[in-house]
Order: C-alpha cells, then structure tokens, then sequence
C-alpha cells in the first residue's frame, strides 16, 4: 500500500518543514518580472513584479477585475488559447523565461499543473481522467500505470471513495469529488507548480474544507498559487498573499502579515470588508 | 391619477375573463393538436400510396424483387437488386470521402482557424450547402466526370486496379461517369450539411474544458480526438446520420453522372443507377402497368432503407446516451 507522502526525488530544500518557521528565505519558484498583460488593447496588468516560492502557497486576492486570474493564466501560457490575448515582461521559472516564445508550450503545462474554478472532469472514466496526463508523456506498462492512478488519487484523498468504481464515468462524482479529481489529474503529471483558480468557489463548505486540507498537504511538495475570492480562505490556506486592484499589484507579504499589519490603506480596506 | 376600474375587478368580470382565457386555451390547443397530426396523417397517406402502388409488382414478382438484378422493361423483368446496391455504394464512397473531410474542416474553423478568418469560412460553407443539386449534376457531368476519367481514374487503374483483391474495384475503362463519380459528387454535396453540424456541437464544449486538458499540455490533436470529440459523439453520429439519409435519397445529381446502366458491376468505374436515379429517369417514359408499379416499389425500398437507416441512428444515440449515464 502507498502511504499519503510522495517518494519522487526532490530538489534538495531549504531545509525548513512545510509548517515550520517561515522566516528562513524560501526558495523561489517563479519570478515574475514587470509582467504586463493586454486583452486586445485593454491592460489588464499593469507591470506586475512578484515571487512565488517553493513548497509555499501564494494567495491572490482583490477584487473582481482586478486581474488575479488573468495573472494565474499566464503562468502556465493558457491564454495563448485566445488570440487577441498577450503578455509582456518575463516569467521566470526556475531561472528561464516561459514567456519566450521557444519555450515548447505543452511541456510548460505539464510542470505547471492548472485546476480551474468549476470542476472539469473529461468525459470518461475516473481511472482515464487520471491517466489522460500521464499518457500524453509517458509509455508506461499497465501496473505503472495503475500504481500512478492510485497515488495521484490517493495525494488528492479521493482514493478511498473511488477506488471500488474507477471504471465509471467522472461525471458521475458529486462536485467536491470532482474538483478532487481535477486536482488528482493534475498532480497525476508530477508538476512543479500547481496553479489553483479559485477552486473552492463552486463547492459547499464540507467540500471546500477538505480543499483547504488538500492544499496543505500538498504544499511540502509543490509551488501552489491559489487565486481566492474569500479571504478568509487565503488567511487559511497561503504563506504568501499578494493583494491586486485594477491590474497592479498593490501589496505583497506573508500573510500573517498582510493580515495583521497591512502596509497600505488600500489593503486595509479590502482585508476589512470596506470595499470590493 | 384617475382611478381605474378593470373588468376583472368584479366577481362577474373574473369569471367571464377566465371562461374567455379557458375557450382560447382549449382553441390553441386543438389547432396545434390538428397540425401535429396532420404530420402523421401526411405520412401514413405517403406509406399507404407507396404501398398500394407497389402491390402489383411485389405480388408478381414476390420477394424475388429485392434479390433480382434483372431490369427488362421489353419482357417486363423487374429486380430492385441494381439500384438497391448503387445506393448503398454511393452512399458509402459519399460517407467514406465526406465525413473525414467535414471532420477536419470542422477542426480547423473551431480550434485552429483565425477568427477573421471563421466568418468567411463559414458563410462559404453555407453556401455550398445552399447550392442546387443540378447544378451539382451539370458541374459533375461536364467539369468534374471529364476531369476524373483524364486523372483520378486511370491512376486508379494502374495502380489500385493492379492489386490483387481490391483490383477488381478499380478494374475497367476509365468511363468519367459511373459509380465512384456519383460517390465522390455526393460526398461534395452532404460535404457542407455534416461541417456545419459537427462544428456546431464541438463549439458546444465548454472552453474550461478545452482549457484543462490544454492545461495538461495536450496538443490540438489530443484535444479534439480525446476530450471534444468523445464529448460530442452523439451529435457528430447525429450529424453523419443526417448526412447519409441526404446522400442516400440524393437524386439529381446522381442521375446526370452515374450511367444509368441496372446492372451490377465489381468495378467502381463502370456505370450504375440508384433508386431514385432510376426513378428519376424512368417514370416519364414507364408505359404498362408493371413498370410503373416496379417503380413505385422502388420507391418503397428507399423509404424503408431511409427508415431503416435512421431506426439504427436512433438505437445507436440511445445506447450511447445509456452508456454515458451510466
């Protein structure tokens, strides 16, 4: 039996514990460099410049419009899907620009694995939703196969609820069970990063609460970015948060911090409800 | 502000409004009883004149009809045999050129196509679909027959033609017109009717689900083959359906580039006829009442493969949908 702890070789840490203390620097993951952002001729970022550290979670808050999302969807390049969209500046990822156009796409979001606001399962079983990633990379034999599934299930604490019906359909699972399944799928892929887009906001509290957990659990292992519309979620969840409004960034710190002791009046009054 | 008194204010009022909204409701809905069922009626009345139509020949000739190939207006021999095998076969060389085009054209205008480019592209699409069968046939019979018998056809002859098996299919004088021609103008022709149906349902699939498995670093290719395409499958099965029932009753066109000829050949070059082809032709110059009554049960054949043909659509989207459920 697989435990819950993923036993792929990792990049030597920092030597901090996941919930250790946060005041040893962290390694950074990302480096996002004077990133702007155009929908057609709207700017939708305005010179955003920020870190995303390893095995941290990073919050993104603000309110709607301000570009937080917009911002997530670059990380991974998912808005080259639309023609009239673009970004400018550099996004470095360990160190190399995944903004640059001979950057292989698909092997970007392979290492940088997305699970979006509403749960998508693809339509077929729970077993090949898992496996769809991993097949599009890898030749693997059927056990291998089969040992991946379980342990991508099992990191996204689903295992235990599906494993009598991998062969029925995804969209056969309640929406919280989904969503588990999309977050499966995507670390399915062994990413580096995972880019999270407000991915509680269509389940009920049971659901977004084993989430949260998820998160948790799954930061000792990844970079995770969290785009969040509840504060209260981001206070929970993140190390990081970065605050935006109107595509600028306006502030960003540890979240103990930002919440405790905001520096700007703009983030005061977001984080107390006086605006947003 | 003046006061205003409504008829429906009063008790009396009330109840005469209701009576009236009651007689009207009652009136809609016999109308819209009577037009439904005159449907029916219409239909039953085609089946029964088809049927009683055809009843001399069946009873002459028996079930042997379907399975002679014999077609003698001089000694009155009439089988369904020939016609029923070149409706079948154009329609499948219609199928076979027609859906895997439609499929990808249906890919480019919804993943891959620029989008100042999509408009245009789908006007022309719709306009192809628009255009006259005999104008199809005129084009067939002096464009695309002549070009075929000068290119396609005699490569096909010196080098499928040359094979073992399958030579036979491509064995013969390269004539132009002929069964494969009438294939490939009937693939033009329901070309455009499956396009626009299949692009229509994969643009139906959520863009958050392209997104994810984009997100997984899925190519176009994967994308369409194994998430849109799996998502539409019952639409896209809708639509080659409705693509074969237009190909299968498709006459025209057929007629000008076919041969006409009732006999059945291994070759796919040489001449043939479909039902309504022969139809088409003969029915002007059908003198005695066996002939016309071998053609009215022609005519039945093709309702009931037509019928047939959309029975086994429907079966198929059930067990799909069953599946799909499950």
């Amino acid at each position: 039996m697989h435990g819950y702890i993923d036993t792929k070789p990792r990049p030597a840490s920092n030597g901090t514990k996941a919930n250790g203390a946060l005041a040893a620097a962290p390694k950074v993951k990302i480096e996002i460099k004077d990133l702007r952002f155009y929908y057609k001729d709207f700017e939708a970022l305005k010179g955003i410049s920020l870190p995303l550290y390893d095995k941290r979670v990073t919050a993104f808050i603000g309110p709607s419009g301000c570009g937080k999302s917009t911002l997530l969807r670059v990380l991974n390049r998912i808005y080259e899907l639309y023609p009239d969209q673009r970004a400018t500046g550099e996004v470095l990822v360990d160190g190399r620009n995944i903004l640059d156009p001979r950057e292989d796409v698909n092997l970007l979001r392979a290492r940088i694995g997305m699970v979006f606001q509403k749960p998508t399962p693809f339509p077929m079983s729970i077993y090949d939703n898992i496996a769809f990633g991993i097949r599009l990379y890898e030749r693997l034999s059927r056990p291998e196969l089969d040992e991946r599934v379980e342990s991508a299930l099992r990191r996204a604490a689903l295992w235990n609820e599906v494993k009598d019906k991998l062969r029925q359909s995804g969209l056969s699972l309640s929406g919280g069970q989904q969503q588990r399944l999309c977050i499966a799928r995507a670390i399915a892929l062994k990413p580096e990063v995972l880019l999270l887009d407000e991915p509680a906001s269509a389940l009920d509290p049971i659901s977004t609460a084993k989430i949260e957990e998820l998160i948790n659990e799954l930061k000792s292992d990844y970079c995770i970015v969290i785009v969040t519309h509840n504060m209260q979620q981001a206070a929970r969840t993140a190390d990081y948060t970065a605050f935006m409004y109107l595509g600028e960034l306006i502030e960003f710190n540890e979240t103990t911090v930002m919440f405790t002791h905001p520096n700007k009046k703009q983030t005061e009054d977001y984080i107390t409800g006086r605006f947003g | 502000m003046q006061p205003v008194t409504r008829t429906i204010d009063t008790p009396q009022g009330a109840a005469k409004w209701t009576r009236r909204q009651g007689a009207l409701d009652a009136l809609f809905r016999g109308t819209t009883t009577f037009f439904a069922l005159f449907v029916l009626f219409l239909l039953g009345a085609v089946i029964l004149a088809l049927v009683v139509g055809a009843l001399p020949a069946l009873r002459h000739f028996g079930f042997g009809f379907l399975t002679s190939d014999a077609w003698n207006p001089v000694t009155e021999e009439f089988g369904a045999l020939a016609p029923i095998y070149g409706t079948l076969v154009t329609s499948a060389i219609a199928m076979a050129v027609g859906v895997p085009i439609a499929f990808g054209i249906a890919v480019f205008l919804t993943e891959l196509c620029p989008p100042w480019l999509k408009r245009p592209f789908g006007i022309a699409i719709e306009l192809l679909a628009g255009v006259p069968s005999i104008i199809y046939g005129i084009w067939g019979l002096f464009v695309f027959a002549p070009f075929l018998q000068s290119t396609l056809q005699p490569f096909l002859v010196d080098t499928l033609g040359e094979l073992p098996v399958i030579g036979a299919l491509f064995a013969g004088p390269p004539l132009g017109i002929g069964v494969l021609t009438a294939g490939l103008i009937l693939g033009i022709m329901v070309l455009p009717f499956i396009t626009a149906i299949i692009r229509d349902v994969f643009e139906t699939v959520p863009a958050i689900l392209r997104e994810s498995a984009y997100g997984l670093g899925a190519t176009t290719w994967e994308v369409v083959w194994k998430i849109v395409l799996p998502y539409t499958k019952l639409g896209v099965i809708g639509g080659i359906m409705l693509g074969l029932g237009r190909a299968l009753g498709e006459t025209m066109a057929v007629t000008f580039v076919i041969g006409n000829a009732h006999r059945i050949s291994a070759s796919l070059l040489a001449p043939g006829t479909t039902i309504s082809a022969a139809l088409a032709n003969e029915f002007t110059e059908a003198v005695g009442d066996l002939y016309v009554s071998s053609l009215i049960a022609l005519g039945l054949v093709l309702f009931a493969i037509t019928f047939i043909v959309l029975a086994i659509s429907k079966l198929l989207l059930t067990r799909l949908q069953k599946r799909a459920g499950s």
